[in-house]
C-alpha cells in the first residue's frame, strides 16, 4: 500500500475537488473580484474600481437598514425558536408525568404536525403564509372577524409597523419543527433512569427541564443556535416571496438588497460587494459562535 | 424510620397476559433489610419502581408507616433509590450529585455541607467531590449513587440491582459494605438483586417471587432449610439442589435402588391431590456423601469435576427408572473423582426435602 498509495488517493479525491472548485471556489473568486469593479452584469466592459463599491455601501442607508434588519433577526429568530422548540420538545418527551418518562399524550401526533412545515418548500411557505396573511380574504383576519376580534384585524403585510414581525413569526413556525425534533431526539438519549433519580430527588417539572434537560441537551441548543444564526443572515427567499423587502424597506435584509441592486438597478459590481459582505459576516458569527459555546462535553455513563 | 407494607398490590401492564406483579402482600419491618430475589422477569424490579413511584399500581395499595402512598408522586414519598446504573447527573460534580435533592428542598446551605461531607466520608469519597461521574471508575460512581441516597436520610432505601455493573471481586466487597452501612443507618431497605447469593449474605429476610408471585418470604436460613416450594428449593443455594420426581412406596421415595425414607404424614400428603404414585424430591449437593458401592449409595457416573480450591462439584448421571437424571454433588478435594468414574451419593439422613409433584408445595 505504501507505494502508489497517493496515485489511487489523488484519483478518488480529484473529481470531487474538481468540481467543488468549479462551482463553489471559483464563484467566490468570481464574485469577489466583480465587487472591485463598476459591471453592470449586462455589458461585456467594465472598469476596476477598486473599493469603491465598499466606500459607497459604508455610507448606504438601505443596506445599513437591511442589516438592522438581518442583525434583529439574528438575536430573535434563535432565541424564539430555541425556548419554544425546548418547551414543545420536551412536552413531548419528558413532560408527560410525575416521575414517569414519557410525552403528554398523543405526542406522536403532535410531532408529525410540528415537522410538517419542513417538507414544504421555502416558496411554498412564503405563498401560503402570504395568503393566511391577506387582508380581506386571509385566514387571519376572517377568524378574528369570527370571534368578533376586528379591532385586532390588520394588513399584515402591508403595514411597516407589522410586516416584519409577521415574517418573523413565518420564520420560526417554518423552523420550530425542526428543532423540536432535533432536541427530542437528544432527550431521548438521555437515560430514563436519570429522570427517575430527578423526580425522586423531588424535582417537580419545570426544575426537571432547567437543571436536568437542559444542561444535558446544551451541545444539541449550541449547535441549533448556529443553524438558527446563519439562517437569520439570509432570509432571503422567504423575504422575497412574501413582501421583497417592503413595505418601505421595513422588511429588508442583505439578501434581498443585493437582489435588489443585482437586478433591479443592474449594479452587478455593487451587488458582489455586498455578497462579499455577507460572505465575512456568516464567516465571522459562525466562528464566534463556536468558539463561546465551546464547553466541556458532558459523558452519559 | 418506617414500615413498608404492600397490600395485594398488583401492576398489569397494559396488552400483557399476566400480570407483572400479581397480589403481592408484604409487610417490611423498620430498619429491615429486604431483599427482592428472583429470576429476570419476575417482577422483582417492577414490585420495587411500585413503592418508588415510578410505576402504577392497578389494584391493591402500598403503606409506608400506615400512610397510604399508592397514588402519591415520588417526590412525596420520602425514599431515596440507588439505580442499577447508579443515574448520576453526569454534568454535576460527586458534591453537586448527592448535594441536589437537598437544594430542591431549601436545605440549609451549611447543613448540606455537613451532611455531604459526613457521607462522602462514610463512603471514601472526600478525595473526588469535586469530580464529574465520568471521571470516576463503576465503584466510585456505585458509592456516589449510595452517597446521594444517604444524604437524603429518607425514609427507605430502594436499591435495584446495585451492583451488577461492579466486577466480581469488588462486588463482594461492595457487599458487606452495604450491609454493614444499612445496619449502622438502621434505615428501612428494600434490595432486589436476581443473584441468591447476595440475597443469602445481605438480607435480613429474602422475599422469592417468580412470575409475578410471591413465593416465599422468611429469613436466608429458613429459606434454605425448608423452601416452601419446589422453585424455592431450586433457586435458593449453589449449586441448585437435585431435584426429581420419582414413584412413590410406603416407605418413601425410590430412587433407583436407594430409597428416601418419608413419614407417614408426608406420604399421606403427597397422595392427595393428584399426586398420582409420585412425589418430588430433593437433596443439597453439599448435603450429600460420596459412600463406598456397599453403602447403599446411589451409583452416578461423572462427567464433569469443578475444582474450586476449597471443595469440588461433582457433576454426574444416573438412570432412574429408565432415565438418565443429572446430579451435582459437593465434596472434598481429597475424595475428588475422576471423569468417568461411577461414584455412589447417599444424602444425608433426613436432610432431603419432600414436595407434592403436582402442585410443587413442600410437604
Amino acid at each position: 500500500m505504501k507505494h502508489g498509495k497517493y496515485p489511487l488517493l489523488a484519483a478518488f479525491l480529484l473529481p470531487a475537488l474538481g468540481l467543488y472548485i468549479y462551482f463553489v471556489i471559483s464563484p467566490y473568486a468570481q464574485a469577489f473580484y466583480i465587487s472591485g469593479t463598476d459591471w453592470l452584469g449586462l455589458s461585456d466592459t467594465y472598469n476596476w474600481v477598486g473599493f469603491d463599491n465598499f466606500v459607497r455601501l459604508a455610507k448606504d442607508e438601505y443596506l445599513r437598514n437591511a442589516l438592522w434588519h438581518n442583525a434583529v433577526l439574528m438575536v430573535l429568530l434563535p432565541v424564539i425558536t430555541i425556548v419554544l422548540g425546548l418547551f414543545l420538545a420536551s412536552m413531548l418527551n419528558v413532560g408527560g408525568g410525575q416521575g414517569r418518562v414519557r410525552g403528554l399524550p398523543g405526542s406522536g401526533l403532535y410531532k408529525v404536525i410540528f415537522f410538517a412545515p419542513q417538507v414544504l418548500s421555502v416558496a411554498v411557505i412564503g405563498v401560503l403564509w402570504k395568503e393566511l396573511y391577506n387582508p380581506r380574504s386571509g385566514l387571519i383576519n376572517g377568524g378574528l372577524r369570527a370571534l368578533g376580534l376586528d379591532s385586532l384585524t390588520k394588513t399584515w403585510l402591508g403595514d411597516p409597523d407589522v410586516a416584519f414581525w409577521a415574517v418573523l413569526a413565518v420564520m420560526v413556525w417554518a423552523n420550530v419543527g425542526f428543532y423540536v425534533v432535533l432536541f427530542g431526539a437528544a432527550m431521548q438519549s438521555i437515560p430514563r433512569d436519570i429522570y427517575e433519580a430527578v423526580a425522586l430527588d423531588g424535582a417537580n417539572r419545570w426544575t426537571a427541564l432547567w437543571r436536568i434537560t437542559l444542561p444535558l441537551v446544551w451541545d444539541t441548543v449550541q449547535v441549533a443556535w448556529v443553524y438558527l444564526a446563519i439562517l437569520a443572515l439570509d432570509g432571503f427567499a422567504l423575504v422575497q416571496v412574501m413582501t421583497r423587502g417592503g413595505p418601505n424597506f421595513s422588511t429588508d435584509v442583505v439578501g434581498q438588497r443585493m437582489y435588489d441592486v443585482a437586478f433591479g438597478e443592474f449594479k452587478f459590481g455593487e451587488a458582489s460587494a455586498i455578497g462579499v459582505i455577507m460572505f465575512f459576516l456568516t464567516l465571522s458569527v459562525t466562528v464566534i459562535a463556536l468558539r463561546l459555546s465551546r464547553r466541556e462535553k458532558v459523558e452519559f455513563s | 424510620m418506617a414500615t413498608v407494607t404492600y397490600a395485594q398490590a398488583s401492576r398489569h401492564y397494559p396488552g400483557t397476559e399476566r400480570p407483572a406483579v400479581d397480589k403481592l402482600d408484604l409487610e417490611i419491618r423498620d430498619g429491615e433489610f429486604l431483599v427482592l430475589v428472583g429470576p429476570s422477569g419476575c417482577g422483582k424490579s417492577t414490585s420495587l419502581r411500585m413503592l418508588a413511584g415510578l410505576e402504577d399500581v392497578d389494584n391493591g395499595a402500598i403503606y409506608i408507616n400506615d400512610k397510604d402512598v399508592t397514588n402519591l408522586p415520588p417526590k412525596s414519598r420520602d425514599i431515596a433509590m440507588v439505580f442499577q446504573n447508579y443515574a448520576l447527573y453526569p454534568h454535576m460534580t460527586v458534591y453537586e450529585n448527592m448535594a441536589f435533592a437537598l437544594k430542591l428542598r431549601k436545605t440549609p446551605k451549611s447543613e448540606i455541607d455537613v451532611r455531604v461531607k459526613k457521607a462522602a466520608q462514610m463512603l471514601q469519597l472526600e478525595d473526588y467531590l469535586n469530580r464529574k461521574p465520568k471521571a470516576l471508575s463503576g465503584g466510585q460512581r456505585q458509592r456516589v449513587a449510595m452517597g446521594r441516597a444517604i444524604v437524603r436520610e429518607p425514609q427507605v432505601f430502594l436499591m435495584d440491582e446495585p451492583l451488577s455493573n461492579l466486577d466480581a471481586k469488588l462486588r463482594v466487597q461492595t457487599r458487606s459494605q452495604i450491609a454493614s452501612l444499612q445496619s449502622q443507618l438502621g434505615i428501612t431497605t428494600v434490595y432486589v438483586t436476581h443473584d441468591q447469593i447476595e440475597a443469602m449474605t445481605m438480607g435480613h429476610r429474602v422475599a422469592v417471587l417468580l412470575d409475578g408471585v410471591l413465593q416465599q418470604c422468611d429469613t436466608p436460613r429458613a429459606l434454605y432449610d425448608t423452601p416452601a416450594n419446589v422453585f424455592v428449593a431450586g433457586f435458593i443455594g449453589s449449586p441448585a439442589m437435585n431435584i426429581k420426581t420419582v414413584a412413590l412406596t410406603d416407605e418413601g421415595a425410590i430412587f433407583g435402588q436407594m430409597i428416601l425414607p418419608l413419614s407417614r404424614d408426608q406420604i399421606a400428603k403427597a397422595r392427595a391431590e393428584g399426586g398420582d404414585g409420585k412425589v418430588t424430591v430433593g437433596f443439597r449437593p453439599e448435603e450429600c456423601e460420596l459412600v463406598s458401592a456397599t453403602e447403599g449409595g446411589m451409583p452416578i457416573v461423572v462427567d464433569l469435576v469443578e475444582d474450586l480450591g476449597s471443595g469440588a462439584n461433582v457433576y454426574g448421571h444416573a438412570a432412574i427408572n429408565g432415565d438418565s437424571e443429572r446430579f451435582v454433588v459437593a465434596t472434598d478435594r481429597r475424595t475428588m473423582p475422576n471423569l468417568g468414574d461411577t461414584v455412589f451419593v447417599k444424602p444425608r439422613t433426613d436432610h432431603h426435602h419432600a414436595f407434592h409433584a403436582t402442585t410443587g408445595v413442600r410437604i
